[in-house]
């Protein structure tokens, strides 16, 4: 256990979590655009920066990501401190003139006293924060389609070569994932489109509806060992199935079976039967 | 351990636990949802039909993101929205047609029996649906 202060409130933190993931867990709120838990933190957004110091400092405070720093004995966290405040607004200041027209933008800015940017907004703006979540998630599913490209006022997300990228599978977990909704994912007529390359979508057995596309089926049952059988129907169907296996055993241990709205007397219950391998 | 019990004799199709579950996961009791329980009538059959909460599950074997995990209290598979990412392995691997996805938020969406107090149950008239010992 490693005992330490946030904003002067006695705190208990496990060992190696970082200081965002103990000011979540006891209930203190830092915003953040780049954060995911099953993600690598990669401190892109700087938007968790928080003032920590020692009491061998002198007072002297350090302006860190919360979500890099790890936690440590006798460490003192100021999440809301005047620098703090100043930190963000600045942070969002220039993100609006980045991404104008981005709902959640405008709305964490204006949350931080933010109205209208002070900076030369961009000339062509996109709604692309550049947090790398799209590209951790893609690394995460596997796939590793996406990356950051460039460097400083040139970095974008990018596909290698910014060409149709051969690895990815098209799930579109990069598009789920943005926080400002930015990836472009068009589904039309079987195909699905996203990073300029085109995906055929599997169809339901039974019902026809599209529902994935080929590509993500084959990469989960290589990469994750899952059945080919389970994708052969749609979610909607696959519950049309167990509905009627369900409906086939009460059928066949009530054949007089008459729902209850259409007057039919309550049923004696089933017999108990035991069932090995199921917990207690 | 607390199980929730489906019993399609008992069950007189008035979806009160559609409206149930999508105000419990949703917030609004709306027949469109997104919620995680469904009946469908089967000839005369009405069936209730949720999450099993399997031993060795499909979409804990799917997510890349060990976002789906098992209650120790409960023993419920529940996701955890903030380790979600979205990208519905889940949703495609669950032979039961079990998994959701809300649009709305981005994550995936299961039957985590209402961390221990089924709303379902609770708001069933018949018994159709039951949170006891079993």
């Amino acid at each position: 256990m490693v005992k330490m202060f946030i904003d002067d409130r006695r705190v208990e933190a496990q060992e190696g979590e970082s200081v965002l993931d103990l000011a979540r867990r006891v209930g203190v709120d830092i915003p953040t655009l780049c954060h995911n838990e099953a993600l690598e933190p990669s401190g892109a957004c700087r938007l968790c920066s928080v003032e920590v110091t020692f009491p061998g400092w002198d007072g002297w405070r350090k302006l860190v990501t919360s979500c890099l720093y790890p936690v440590a004995e006798d460490l003192r966290v100021y999440t809301q401190s005047e620098r703090v405040q100043k930190t963000r607004a600045l942070l969002l200041d220039l993100l609006l003139a980045r991404c104008p027209d981005a709902p959640l933008i405008q709305r964490l800015a204006a949350e931080h006293g933010v109205r209208t940017t002070s900076f030369v907004p961009r000339a062509e703006p996109d709604d692309c924060i550049l947090c790398g979540l799209c590209v951790r998630a893609c690394d995460k599913v596997g796939a590793h389609a996406i990356t950051t490209a460039q460097r400083g006022q040139h970095k974008v997300i990018a596909t290698p070569f910014n060409e149709p990228p051969e690895e990815c599978v098209g799930c579109g977990a990069c598009a789920e994932i943005c926080p400002t909704q930015c990836i472009e994912l068009r589904e039309a007529e079987g195909v699905r489109s996203i990073w300029e390359r085109d995906f055929e979508l599997l169809r339901c057995q039974t019902c026809q509806a599209a529902f994935m596309t080929v590509a993500e089926r084959d990469h989960l049952v290589k990469e994750r060992g899952l059945e080919e059988s389970y994708y052969q129907e749609c979610p909607s169907c696959k519950r049309q199935r167990v509905a009627e296996s369900m409906a086939e055993v009460v059928l066949k241990t009530h054949p007089d079976f008459v729902p209850k709205q259409m007057g039919g007397e309550p049923l004696p219950p089933l017999p108990r039967v035991s069932r090995p391998g199921v917990r207690p | 351990m607390k199980r929730l019990l489906v019993r399609p004799t008992e069950c007189t199709h008035c979806r009160n636990c559609e409206l149930a579950c999508a105000f419990y996961h949703s917030g609004a009791p709306t027949p469109v949802g997104p919620r995680v329980i469904e009946v469908r009538r089967v000839r005369t059959v009405p069936v209730p039909l949720t999450c099993l909460q399997c031993d060795e599950a499909a979409c804990v074997a799917a997510c890349p993101a060990d976002a789906i995990r098992r209650s120790e209290e409960t023993g419920a598979l529940e996701v955890k929205p903030h380790r979600c990412i979205g990208c519905r392995a889940c949703e495609h691997a669950c032979p039961f047609g079990a998994m959701y996805f809300s649009e709305e938020r981005h994550v995936a969406l299961k039957c985590d029996l209402c961390k221990g107090n089924p709303t379902c149950a609770a708001f069933c008239p018949t018994d159709a649906l039951r949170w006891a010992e079993a």
